[in-house]
């Protein structure tokens, strides 16, 4: 697609040349102030340069996904005791008993892991994955957990993971904004999973629902033709209002905002057309040509913002209801599986065919897991479960391919190299080239981290 | 620190007095002080004191930390510090594993040793309150009494002593200030810094043409006294205490009267309330005005809306009450003394002089505070507002609906059984009497299909017989017809027949049936049958058709005259038919009123062929008793009226005093661990005044207390500073403490806050002498030297250009469209609350669009509104000291593609329409925007892009306008 007019160049010289006083000293003031936008080295060697993350609303259950427990299907209807968030005083719960998991594993690949069927296209993937079987939390609510496992904060609104990324590394294109974060429905604690709280606002994720108008505003309402007449009088009257204002970071910062919008409203539509991705990557995704939406389209749309520069993106698979959040019945995982499934395989390997699982990080996790146990043996679903759950990540600087950490023999606790999700944001940080302890930002008299005063690297996963 | 000589030789002297002496503190600083530098200091020292405990001080270890005394000298076996290095207890080993594990033997036996000789250490902290020591702490420059003014100088003068101060530390930096702004930019600079809205072109000319010398004084007078002030005044307050229209838990629930609050913020600032009584008021408003007449009462209510605000946390906020006193701690400290107390909910506070036992002394303020209850997923509904008018007179008018909200409830827990009960038996007590699929056009027979015979079906009362039709995929054509009869095997006279159902069915459901029998009609989803409860008594303008639905389908209908009716199908004459929905099987239930056995004969058919996929029929025996009563059960509920909306009463959104307690202090800020008893007092470094009424919650205290206390004024001049020019004197102004900055000009905050008090606290006081110093009045270009020293702008040679606010940026669009509806917003349209189901997950999230103000805008915790999210609006969660100015893209696209954005451009357009030729549209619409009329280049390119847009005048004029309006002038004041 070609943008009309207005050619870039001269829109840059504009804002440079714009001031007839002192150019050079503004020049200093643009470098100064700075674009908190603009593309930075991180402090420590990197072997990631962009994520995407992968959320699960709702809670994944781990022993019938991730976590193979024979001895939770031979103790099927067992009573057990526990000091659990989600049972205490609450009616009916008294008792509990083991429940078997509904679904079978089998050893996967070279490496064996063992993955269940739930899940038979990420299986068919298990070599490239780095799996955490030992992941746990620290609250056993939707919305707590949901918001610690992006902000590292378990009630307060902080900082989202992406934000503090865009934070320490901006973006590689102007054009599109460094978080995007593409859910089609708002999931629990509302926008505050993907704010940028007190860092500033060039930080927050930017929110595209798959569908008409993904971003909003991004739809032009007038012609392009029309649109950059617009702008050419626009640059005019605002040239007239700066040539009577000495150097103003802030007024020239603004024409340039102009320009990427105009540059976004091309880059946003070119980076969700697939018209030229050929037939085999849209079978591979599981997309019919022209759908706009489901999880294979934001898949798909994922790795074409990463090719384009964005250096975090979000992909939600559902909202705040009809999710993994199997009460009533562990079936309901069944279709939730089959939506993201075969999408998220074909991700992980068309990153790898293009070579960028290098430097791509991809983690896939989820709020919390679901109990092992119910307060019926025969009762179909799970309830939530802070104290154990699993995740994984692929590509940039993990060792493929390995299972790391533990539960116990039915899946309760976490028991074999507990991994909090503390720990797991700072290994993500690691990965992209921070101390997580040296990522500060300076808010009320305080230095706020993403991982809060916790989080160790999780070492034996780095490749 | 090395010894100095002479202390030197004095140790030499007390060794050769006390040999031990000198000899032990010796084995201290070679053996010991290296191993607590190498292992425990990383945690443990200066601001680090994990689980309480600092060992960089003999205090340190002698207080011990959470779980006390960590050396006991003499005896190591009771000694904490030794068990830990030991690895005796799992929970306790130190150092832990990950800071090296536990330690060589060597380096134990060394530790054991030195606590066997009496743990001698040399160490000694000086004294300190909390993270300050104690003398900096009392001569904290924010805690300092003001300089006293007797009485408050004319704004003129105050304001050249402004001026000569800040001209000084101009001079010193070698820099000249900018020259006067011209009187255009200066009028809409005082008009958006006043009221959040331009000068109108009348405003302009009739301050150009005044000449006076006090013009000037006059715009300030005109502003102040104009209604419009207080909301902008009030929106900045509304920023520092997190103002908003919802409750912030899991659900975020409306909060429905808090705009009271809102709008007394307002009124206050307009009113010019003296800002000690201001603090008072919301923290103390109903003890305060206890005694006083009605009106005065019901301000002091809502005022303490301030407090009722508060963020509610979590899923059961009872459970997580802690956050939301902290969220008030933290609130009040920040807002009113400029002090981050939250920072000592956990431990003392690590900089500042406030200890936890500080904290905890407020905390029993709060939970002596009976604060209004929003409700919240777990126990839903909101209580404990305040009523505005007598509590009798509310209690009588609230009792019978609560009365009828409780019958409502209890009929709810009823059906819940109800519905509990028919589950156990569909799941465990059921039995197929007869079901098949039934394709397009079709009919069968119960026999045809029938798995057990029906001739003789034994029933017993309350039993219930249930027909079950069932929609496919495609649903909707599923007009299906019954026929279905039901007989006594020993009393053949006694019969039942759906078609007795024809002439009275919107009579009721359930519907009586000849000999005590009942008939239910029902929707089956996957959560248990449900009455349908919509009767139609026309169906398609016939009056013949009679129908239980639920919204179009499922239904259960009837065609009840003697003719065959055509409406979607051929109903035949007096038929009784069903319909499933998408996903609802439609049921017909017949509850049996006796013990026996019964003959069953019937058939369902396809009363609408087309070439859709047909349904399914399923007939049952639910055989328990119990399940007819508790159909009925469920089917009697729905003829119960609802409680309805509650009473129209004026209620607050507020707090009042609750049964007075001392907190107990929360060890590392967790509930679980309560740890000593603080009285209510005032904070320690500040005297630790006791209550003065204790049988009260000691809000009215903590009012007086902070009110009277200078940091309070510091803090308010501040912020008005703040709010005038850009940047506070203390840029961090809700933080006076030791991690926040120092004032740029000192004496310039001084000098203001002590005309602050002496004004009476007179926040309009504050408005005529900032807006009377030169500096203000300064033209808002920079000058190179001002780029080059001063950047920033800290030192005010000019003045400092800004973007508008989002709120200004809205309203002045609005205003520009001649939109701006400029009356006071009230409540929000929120549902009513009887009508609330929020979750966690289906959270309330609403945009309500107005015209009026947007300090009226519904502002959500959870869920921003979009454009102020989008143009750096205030935190509704955590309290905005300053707001950012971020400049993004997205910022843009609202400029470009905005369907509002496109409204107002075009109602501007639209009314310069009525003017009738160009050159009079471009003055028109400059003199409006930008309060000053176009250069002849600037008409002449407007002239040039109208002709040659390409388009109807009318499309090229919205498009102009919308290039005034995304226009850098448009939206930055100078």
């Amino acid at each position: 697609m070609k943008p009309p007019v207005l050619p870039r160049r001269n829109f840059l010289q504009s804002a440079v040349t714009g001031s007839l006083l002192f150019p050079g000293l503004l020049q200093q003031l643009l470098a100064e102030s700075g674009d908190p936008l603009a593309p930075k080295n991180p402090p420590l060697p990197a072997k990631a340069k962009r994520v995407i993350f992968l959320f699960m609303t709702g809670g994944v259950s781990h022993v019938d996904s991730f976590d193979p427990k024979p001895a939770l299907t031979r103790d099927h209807g067992k009573e057990i005791k526990a000091d659990h968030p989600e049972i205490k005083g609450r009616p009916g719960y008294e008792r509990i008993y083991l429940k078997r998991p509904q679904w079978e594993f089998q050893p996967r690949g070279q490496s064996g892991t063992e993955v269940s069927e739930l899940f038979p296209h990420i299986a068919s993937c298990a070599d490239d994955l780095t799996l955490i079987r030992s992941m746990h939390t620290s609250h056993s609510n939707h919305y707590n957990a949901t918001l610690g496992m992006h902000t590292g904060s378990f009630a307060f609104a902080r900082p989202s993971i992406g934000s503090w990324v865009s934070y320490g590394l901006g973006t590689m294109n102007q054009n599109l904004p460094s978080f995007v974060v593409i859910a089609p429905k708002q999931t629990y604690a509302g926008s505050q999973v993907f704010a940028s709280d007190f860092l500033p606002g060039s930080h927050q994720g930017t929110l595209v629902i798959p569908g008409a108008e993904p971003i909003a505003n991004i739809a032009p309402r007038i012609p392009a033709a029309l649109q950059s007449r617009e702008l050419e009088a626009l640059r005019t009257l605002n040239q007239t209002h700066l040539q009577t204002r000495n150097a103003d970071p802030l007024l020239e910062a603004r024409l340039r905002t102009f320009e990427t919008a105009f540059g976004m409203q091309m880059a946003v539509p070119d980076a969700f057309n697939f018209q030229e991705e050929n037939d085999r990557t849209h079978a591979d995704y599981g997309l019919q040509r022209g759908q706009t939406t489901g999880f294979g389209w934001q898949c798909l749309a994922a790795r074409r913002l990463l090719e384009r520069g964005v250096r975090f993106v979000e992909l939600i698979d559902s909202g705040s209801s009809g999710n993994w959040d199997a009460h009533g019945d562990m079936m309901s995982h069944a279709p939730l599986a089959k939506n993201v499934d075969q999408p998220i395989a074909a991700l992980l390997r068309d990153l790898k065919q293009r070579g960028m699982l290098e430097d791509t990080l991809v983690v896939w996790t989820t709020e919390f897991g679901r109990t092992p146990f119910n307060n019926t043996a025969d009762a179909k679903g799970r309830e939530h479960h802070p104290w154990a759950f699993s995740s994984w990540l692929a590509g940039a600087g993990v060792k493929p391919g390995i299972v790391h950490g533990a539960t116990d023999e039915h899946g309760l606790r976490a028991s074999v190299d507990p991994v909090h999700v503390h720990d797991f944001h700072a290994t993500i940080l690691h990965l992209l080239g921070f101390d997580h302890e040296k990522l500060t930002y300076r808010h009320a008299g305080r230095d706020y981290r993403l991982t809060d005063v916790e989080g160790h690297v999780v070492k034996e996963i780095l490749s | 620190m090395h010894p100095s000589n002479k202390a030197l030789s004095f140790l030499t002297l007390l060794a050769a007095l006390a040999p031990g002496a000198a000899a032990t503190e010796d084995f201290f600083e070679s053996q010991i002080r290296p191993i607590l530098v190498e292992h425990c200091f990383d945690c443990h020292s200066g601001a680090k004191t994990k689980g309480g405990l600092a060992l960089d001080s003999k205090n340190g270890w002698q207080k011990g930390g959470d779980s006390g005394p960590a050396v006991l000298p003499g005896d190591p076996e009771k000694s904490l510090l030794i068990e830990a290095v030991r690895y005796q207890d799992e929970d306790s080993a130190m150092p832990p594993k990950k800071s090296g594990g536990k330690l060589p033997d060597a380096k134990i036996a060394l530790l054991e040793k030195w606590v066997r000789m009496g743990a001698p250490d040399p160490r000694v902290a000086s004294a300190k309150i909390a993270g300050m020591n104690a003398e900096e702490a009392q001569s904290w420059w924010a805690f300092q009494p003001l300089p006293k003014t007797s009485s408050t100088a004319k704004p003129a003068e105050a304001a050249a002593h402004i001026d000569a101060l800040l001209h000084e530390r101009l001079k010193s930096e070698g820099l000249s200030p900018a020259p006067s702004a011209d009187k255009r930019s200066l009028l809409r600079r005082a008009s958006y810094d006043l009221t959040g809205l331009p000068p109108s072109p009348e405003d302009v000319d009739a301050f150009l043409a005044d000449s006076s010398p006090d013009a000037f004084s006059k715009v300030i007078e005109r502003l102040l006294a104009s209604p419009q002030y207080g909301v902008k005044w009030g929106r900045h307050w509304l920023d520092v205490v997190r103002y908003a229209d919802t409750a912030g838990e899991n659900t975020d629930r409306p909060l429905m009267h808090a705009w009271r609050y809102r709008n007394w913020v307002f009124d206050a600032f307009n009113r010019d309330l003296p800002y000690d009584q201001f603090i008072r008021l919301q923290l103390a408003g109903d003890l305060e005005r206890a005694t006083a007449s009605r009106t005065e009462l019901n301000e002091g209510i809502v005022a303490t809306g301030y407090l009722a605000i508060a963020r509610r946390f979590g899923h059961e906020i009872s459970k997580d009450v802690h956050l939301m006193h902290e969220d008030v701690i933290d609130n009040l400290g920040k807002t009113f003394l400029g002090m981050t107390l939250a920072c000592a909910r956990c431990h003392d506070h690590k900089y500042d002089p406030i200890s936890a036992a500080d904290y905890y002394s407020l905390y029993g303020i709060f939970q002596s505070t009976r604060f209004a209850y929003p409700g919240c997923e777990n126990s839903g509904k909101p209580r404990d507002m305040v009523p505005l008018i007598p509590q009798s007179e509310a209690d009588a008018l609230m009792s019978p609906w609560l009365k009828k909200r409780a019958d409502e409830d209890a009929l709810r827990a009823k059906l819940a059984a109800a519905g509990k009960t028919l589950n156990t038996s569909f799941t465990e007590q059921t039995e197929v009497l007869a079901s098949a699929p039934l394709a397009e056009g079709t009919s069968i027979g119960f026999e045809e299909s029938q798995k057990v015979s029906l001739d003789s079906i034994a029933v017993r009362k309350g039993e219930v017989l249930l027909l079950t039709v069932s929609p496919n995929k495609g649903h909707g054509a599923d007009s299906t017809l019954v026929e279905w009869s039901i007989q006594d095997c020993t009393h053949p006279e006694r019969a039942w027949n759906v078609s007795d159902l024809i002439s009275s069915l919107s009579q009721s459901n359930p519907h009586p049936g000849a000999h005590n029998a009942s008939w239910c009609f029902l929707s089956m989803g996957n959560k248990g049958p449900v009455f349908l409860h919509e009767k139609s008594t026309s169906v398609n303008g016939h009056s013949d058709i009679q129908k239980w639905g639920i919204g179009d389908t499922p239904s259960v209908f009837v065609n009840s005259s003697d003719q065959q009716l055509m409406v979607w199908t051929t109903l035949p004459a007096r038929s009784f038919l069903v319909h499933p929905g998408h996903d609802q099987p439609v049921a017909v239930a017949w509850v049996s009123p006796m013990d026996g056995s019964v003959r069953i004969r019937g058939r369902v058919a396809d009363a609408h062929p087309t070439r859709n996929d047909g349904v399914a029929f399923e007939l049952k025996h639910l055989r328990s008793p119990a399940s007819g009563t508790a159909l009925l059960e469920m089917g009697r509920t729905l003829q119960i009226p609802e409680a309805g909306p509650a009473p129209a009463i004026p209620w607050a959104y507020a707090v009042a005093d609750a049964q007075p307690v001392n907190a107990r202090i929360q060890i590392r800020g967790e509930p679980e661990k309560p740890g000593d008893e603080v009285p209510r007092r005032w904070l320690g470094v500040f005297g630790g005044q006791p209550l003065f009424h204790p049988t009260e919650s000691g809000r009215r205290e903590l009012g007086q207390w902070i009110s009277q206390h200078p940091i309070a004024a510091r803090v308010m001049a501040n912020r008005i500073w703040q709010w005038h020019f850009g940047t506070g004197i203390v840029r961090s102004s809700s933080d006076f403490g030791s991690r926040g900055e120092k004032p740029s000009h000192p004496e310039i905050l001084e000098f203001l806050a002590s005309e602050f008090v002496a004004s009476g606290y007179s926040v309009k006081a504050m408005h005529r002498i900032l807006m009377h110093t030169a500096a203000y009045q300064r033209e808002s270009n920079p000058q190179e030297p001002h780029l080059l020293k001063d950047p920033e702008n800290r030192l005010l040679a000019r003045f400092s250009r800004r973007r508008l606010a989002v709120e200004e940026l809205r309203d002045t669009l609005l205003l520009a469209a001649g939109k701006l509806d400029l009356t006071l917003g009230q409540s929000h349209p929120f549902p009513p609350e009887d009508r609330w189901k929020y979750t966690q997950h289906n959270p309330f999230n609403a945009v309500y669009e107005h015209t009026q103000r947007s300090a009226f805008l519904m502002t959500q915790r959870q869920r921003r509104h979009p454009l102020l999210a989008l143009f750096d609006g205030a935190d509704p969660s955590a309290s905005t000291a300053q707001r950012q100015t971020t400049t993004v893209p997205p910022q843009a696209l609202f400029f470009l593609n905005n369907p509002f954005f496109h409204e107002q451009a075009a109602g501007l357009a639209a009314s310069l329409a009525q003017i009738p030729n160009d050159s009079l549209r471009f003055n028109t619409v400059f003199r409006t925007l930008f309060q000053r009329e176009p250069s002849a280049g600037e008409s002449q390119h407007a002239s040039a892009f109208l002709a040659s847009y390409g388009t109807a005048p009318a499309e090229a004029w919205n498009a102009y306008c919308r290039i005034l309006l995304a226009g850098n002038e448009f939206l930055h004041i100078d």
